[in-house]
């Protein structure tokens, strides 16, 4: 599966970054593609091109505030959580994702 | 480790409570600021947990806030001498890990603390912190991620 994602938070300096790290983490570990842009207090990085959003299977977003460039992702399979979820489950985010997936096969 | 350094320890400190922790966290981050700055940065603690407690792993807690009161950023962290109990939640916090952000903070510094940031997804590190008895250890686990990144 290739997962793309955002993480976000309010001050944009803690959950964002353990979010990205926590999400890599357990999408690697459970076989799967992610690539995970931060849209944090430094501004953006790791910025998800078009192309990799088109070959996404699913977007997970992280977030707690309103984020740019949502429209990116019309149109996508999608999954939105607080960045909390993703910083205390991670993987059980990774397998909502798995089974979002398999429902919509 | 505590005196120029973006990272602050306080280990076995003897605060209770979470206001005396938040209280704490004010003079740390604006210790030469008025006392309407200190409450200002303790509101907005309070109110990031508004939006949830910052708890981001078994007993460990990151509160953090970005203001202008801010003096200068520091990542700060405190080892209560007793697991307190925090308010809603039933978990006894033994590490508060705070990040206090200065307002227009410069960008190299803002790179350094989410550096840090990241390191904390690392289980196994955050759980040294929690558990480690000893305070030079701790500085020196602090020291070594310095060092390393």
């Amino acid at each position: 599966m290739k997962i793309v994602g955002v993480a976000a938070c309010t001050v944009g300096i803690a959950h964002t970054y353990i979010a990205q790290e926590k999400l890599e983490s357990a999408a690697k570990k459970a076989g799967h593609e992610i690539s995970m842009e931060t849209q944090g207090t430094i501004g953006t990085e790791n910025e998800l091109t078009a192309e990799q959003i088109e070959e996404a299977d699913i977007v997970i977003l992280a977030t707690d505030v309103k984020l740019n460039n949502r429209e990116r992702f019309d149109g996508k399979r999608m999954i939105e959580v607080a960045t909390d979820v993703a910083v205390k489950s991670p993987n059980k985010l990774v397998k909502k994702a798995e089974e979002v997936l398999a429902q919509k096969q | 480790m505590n005196d120029n350094s973006l990272f602050q320890i306080y280990f076995d400190c003897g605060l209770d409570t979470k206001e005396q922790m938040y209280a704490f966290l004010s003079e740390a981050g604006c210790s030469n600021g008025t006392s309407r700055q200190k409450t200002d940065i303790t509101r907005q603690l309070f109110e990031r947990e508004q939006a949830g407690i910052p708890l981001i792993a078994e007993h460990v807690l990151l509160p953090h806030v970005e203001s202008e009161h801010v003096e200068e950023s520091r990542i700060v962290f405190l080892r209560p001498a007793k697991p307190v109990l925090w308010g809603e939640t039933s978990e006894d916090i033994r590490l508060i890990i705070a990040i206090l952000l200065r307002k227009n903070e410069e960008e190299a510094v803002k790179q350094k603390i989410a550096r840090f940031t990241r390191s904390l997804a690392d289980h196994t590190f955050v759980e040294e912190l929690v558990t480690t008895a000893n305070e030079a250890d701790f500085h020196q686990k602090i020291r070594t991620f310095q060092e390393e990144s």
